[in-house]
């Protein structure tokens, strides 16, 4: 926009001083029109239409920007007020010298005019004209005298005689041409000094109305380029009144000196007389001429003042829409430098300015977009931490809280933003210890803390490992406590299991040596002595190695057990069917004990899974006997057994529940039911349920225990479809075994 | 010589000054409508014809120049006028304007000659003078026009019928240039015969 005005103005500008130079050229030819009117007087009118026509339009370009600024100035335009008070003090500068100058000129001019002419001139000028009349006049009458001479001569002659006449008469005379003509005009005889001129100058009507008259003529008679001439026309007189009445003209040119004298005081007369009358209008003429010469002045004034105004304050009103134009926060604004003087360097500098500003701001931005992509970053990695992280304000008002924090605490926690922390616990009472932790903690405001805490909720025992931090206001957002904690139940059990693990190893490992000596030995010594010995004696030896080997034997299968428990096999896992694995361990349970029923309720939709066999088996076998003895005491027991397939279509899972009506478990023993010598038998190792844990852990699947409402106990196991190679202990999503 | 204006009658001159050019067109034109002076000073055709002569028409006309007081008064104070004749031979057209056929201009200049107190009629095409010693002399002899060829019969298509006009104008933009402002502007300077049309015969 702004190169395409600079390119533009040239062009406009060499318009309108193109229309000065041909408005100046039409005055000045004019000026000189005035002057010497033979050399271009045909020209005068085309001027004067040039000039007005120029000046119409040097009004109108005057009266365009005049309304331009006017309507600038009402809208409050930037610059239009300077240009205003300069358009004024330029048209001010510019006209009063002009003014004072056209008064003085128009002054001069009208005196200059008046001086040319003096009355006396003109009188003498008058006389110097009569005078040669005067001195003409004897001419004229020696020639009317010889005339009328000539004229007597010819009276009554013939017209056939008069042509001959008329030559020898005026070969006498000094006349140069003789005429005899009627009154009426008709020649009759001609007689010339000079014999190429056969046409004689003849004299008009007016004058031949004279003669008719009776009236003769004398008269000077400027001939063309001949100069002077004297004619004299007589009337010829003639006795026959009925012959048509002649006349006879005569036609003499005056010396020479004496015509040359008369032209000079004739034309000096006439230059006079005219220039003299034409006064008044070379007055008007000069006057016009002057006055368009002024306006062509004031107009060309104005428009230069508009014109270089406009120019001047073009870089301002660029400055005053680039100033707007940076408030309203555009920084990338770029001013045309278009000068070199001061306004040019203030655009520059008003130019670099906004670049440092750009420059600033975009440092801004970039800051901005790094402390955006920071804060994203740490809050992708608060997202995918595991621990739960919270943030309260000073008012313990939750302000955020990530993902893993609702995963942990077991419910959405992005509703609660904003909310005060406590009011979690009126809808999830298990937390409430949670709550009341964090608020002691909260209250006492300490800079930095940590404790576990152990939830009891509907899924089982959850233990939580918090630690608080209390944050210098603004650090992150405005929070002021940072509340972090795991889940740390599975850790836990975890460590719980090793230990258990390793402890039955070692056992295994350190009782099953000497078990097997102290049998033999026990064995060996009966053998020996029992028969040696008396019958009293023999019983109590009897008894005793009776009971150590049979002790013994316990506590081999009790290490036989713990290394089961310790066992690491070497998983080998491939499809098997479920439903068909658990109808061939039922068989080997059917009918063996009376009294107890089997009931089997299976999915016959159940997919394969990818499990070992053989670990299955053993896991049924223990759930199996766990149940059995469980209600060893009751008669008529009933163990359900059903399968059904869980779980979304990414991820099945196949479950299996096992049901007996015994007594159900102790609640003080869900939590730690699957932890090795816990057991609520007389007889049991503790290990079978330990060992069942295992192998569901082995598989990737997860163990419940629950109690039903009815009575009795439900193991609730969930096993992947799909294999999955876990080591140690693992829980699976959603359901949190009680592990 | 300038001597020291006070600024009120600086402005006062200034002022007038300015107006000047228009006050010099008012007087012209309040003196153009002096009541003394008759306004419809004109040229008058009186009669014009033409007249077949050894195949040539040659125009025969009858002009009342009538010239206002400025004219006369420029005149007698050796400003020449220049008269002009415009001829024109029509050929009319059906349905459409006129055809200008031919057309002539015929110029001649009047002037006072002081010394010999005549008055001086010259045909500026064929050059030829003619003096007068008194203006209505002279203003009657242009105003007669005798046996001026005009066209050659041999020229005109056989069986069209053409038409002759005539006006006569006195010719501002001869007059000395100091007087052409004033010419412009005044109405007495604007003389001008309406056309005079008539049929040409043989």
């Amino acid at each position: 926009m702004a190169l395409a005005i600079l390119k533009r103005r040239p062009t406009g500008v060499a318009w309108v001083i193109s229309l000065f130079v041909l408005l100046f050229g039409a005055l000045y030819l004019m000026s000189v029109v005035t002057q010497s009117s033979e050399q271009f007087g045909r020209l005068y009118s085309l001027l004067l239409a040039i000039s007005a026509i120029g000046l119409i339009a040097l009004v109108a370009l005057i009266g365009v920007n005049l309304l331009r600024l006017v309507r600038q100035y009402q809208l409050g335009i930037a610059g239009s007020r300077l240009t205003v008070r300069m358009v004024i003090m330029f048209v001010i500068l510019s006209v009063l010298p002009v003014s004072v100058v056209f008064y003085f000129s128009i002054g001069f001019l009208h005196r200059g005019i008046d001086s040319w002419f003096d009355v006396r001139i003109e009188q003498a000028l008058e006389d110097a004209l009569e005078l040669s009349r005067t001195s003409l006049d004897a001419r004229t009458r020696e020639l009317l005298n010889q005339t009328l001479v000539i004229a007597d001569d010819l009276a009554n002659a013939s017209d056939v005689d008069a042509a001959a006449l008329l030559n020898d008469l005026r070969g006498r005379s000094s006349i140069d041409e003789l005429t005899l003509l009627t009154q009426k005009g008709r020649v009759i005889a001609s007689s010339e000094v000079d014999p190429t001129n056969i046409v004689p100058n003849l004299p008009n009507e007016a004058i031949l109305l004279q003669l008719r008259q009776h009236r003769n003529y004398t008269g000077l008679d400027p001939i063309g380029d001949n100069g002077l001439h004297v004619r004299v026309v007589v009337n010829v007189s003639n006795d026959d009144a009925a012959a048509e009445e002649r006349v006879l003209q005569a036609l003499s040119p005056i010396a020479m000196r004496q015509s040359t004298l008369a032209d000079s005081v004739q034309l000096a007369f006439a230059q006079y007389k005219k220039l003299s009358y034409l006064r008044n209008p070379l007055k008007y003429s000069f006057t016009l001429t002057l006055s368009l010469v002024l306006a062509l002045s004031l107009l060309s004034a104005v428009w230069a003042a508009f014109f270089s105004t406009r120019r001047l304050v073009a870089p301002i009103r660029d400055l005053a829409e680039g100033t707007r134009a940076v408030a309203a926060g555009d920084y990338d604004k770029r001013l045309p430098v278009t000068s070199n003087d001061e306004l040019g360097f203030l655009v520059w500098s008003f130019n670099d300015m906004t670049q440092k500003i750009s420059r600033a701001r975009d440092e801004a931005k970039h800051s901005q977009q790094q402390a955006e992509d920071q804060r994203a970053y740490l809050e992708a990695l608060l997202e995918r931490l595991s621990s739960g992280v919270l943030t309260l304000d000073s008012h313990h008002t939750l302000r955020t809280a990530n993902a893993a924090a609702s995963h942990v605490l077991g419910f959405d926690l992005s509703g609660r933003i904003g909310r005060p922390i406590a009011e979690i616990s009126l809808d999830h009472a298990h937390l409430s210890l949670f709550v009341e932790t964090l608020r002691v903690h909260l209250a006492e405001a300490v800079h930095e803390w940590r404790e576990e805490i152990y939830l009891a909720g509907a899924g089982g025992r959850q233990i939580l490992f918090c630690r608080g931090t209390l944050l210098a206001r603004g650090e992150i957002g405005q929070a002021d406590h940072l509340i972090v904690f795991d889940d740390v139940t599975t850790l836990v059990q975890a460590q719980r299991d090793a230990a258990w693990g390793e402890v039955a190893r070692r056992l295994a490992h350190e009782f099953k040596n000497p078990l097997t000596p102290i049998q033999l030995s026990a064995e060996r010594l009966r053998h020996k002595y029992l028969k040696t010995m008396n019958a009293k004696d023999a019983e109590v030896l009897d008894r005793s190695t009776h009971t150590i080997v049979q002790q013994v034997e316990v506590m081999k299968e009790m290490v036989n057990a713990f290394a089961e428990y310790a066992r690491n096999p070497q998983m080998r896992p491939r499809q098997i069917n479920l439903n068909q694995l658990i109808n061939e361990v039922l068989d080997l349970y059917r009918g063996g004990r009376a009294g107890t029923q089997f009931k089997v309720l299976l999915d016959p939709d159940l997919p394969t899974i990818e499990a070992d066999p053989g670990r299955l088996r053993q896991l049924l076998h223990n759930l199996i006997k766990n149940s059995l003895e469980a209600m060893a005491d009751q008669r008529g027991s009933r163990i359900t057994l059903s399968t059904r397939c869980v779980g979304e279509t990414e991820c099945p899972f196949v479950e299996l529940r096992v049901e007996d009506r015994g007594p159900g478990i102790p609640e003080e023993m869900l939590g730690q039911l699957f932890e090795p010598y816990v057991t609520t038998k007389p007889k049991g190792t503790g290990l079978g349920l330990a060992i069942v844990k295992k192998i569901v852990e082995e598989h990737g699947g997860s163990l419940q225990a629950e109690n039903l409402s009815e009575g009795g106990a439900c193991m609730v196991i969930r096993l992947p479809v799909v294999f999955v190679a876990v080591h140690a202990s693992a829980t699976l999503p959603p359901q949190r075994g009680v592990a | 010589m300038i001597k020291q204006t006070p600024i009120k009658e600086l402005a006062l001159h200034w002022g007038r000054s300015i107006f000047l050019g228009w006050l010099c067109l008012h007087t012209m034109q309040a003196r153009a409508q002096e009541p003394s002076e008759p306004e419809s000073r004109q040229f008058v055709v009186h009669n014009a014809g033409t007249t077949l002569v050894n195949g040539v028409y040659t125009l025969n006309a009858s002009i009342e120049y009538q010239f206002g007081r400025a004219v006369l008064e420029a005149l007698e104070n050796g400003v020449p006028l220049t008269l002009q004749l415009s001829i024109q031979i029509l050929r009319p057209r059906r349905l459409l304007w006129n055809e200008e056929f031919t057309a002539l201009q015929q110029r001649y200049r009047l002037e006072y000659h002081a010394l010999s107190q005549q008055y001086l009629v010259k045909n500026l095409n064929s050059g030829l003078q003619y003096n007068f010693p008194g203006r209505q002399d002279a203003i009657n002899a242009l105003g007669t026009i005798a046996n001026l060829p005009i066209l050659d019969e041999r020229l005109l298509e056989p069986g069209q019928r053409y038409y002759g006009r005539l006006r006569a104008s006195l010719d501002i933009e001869a007059l000395p240039t100091p007087l052409l402002l004033m010419a412009y502007l005044s109405p007495q300077w604007h003389l001008t015969s309406e056309w005079y049309t008539w049929p040409l015969q043989s």
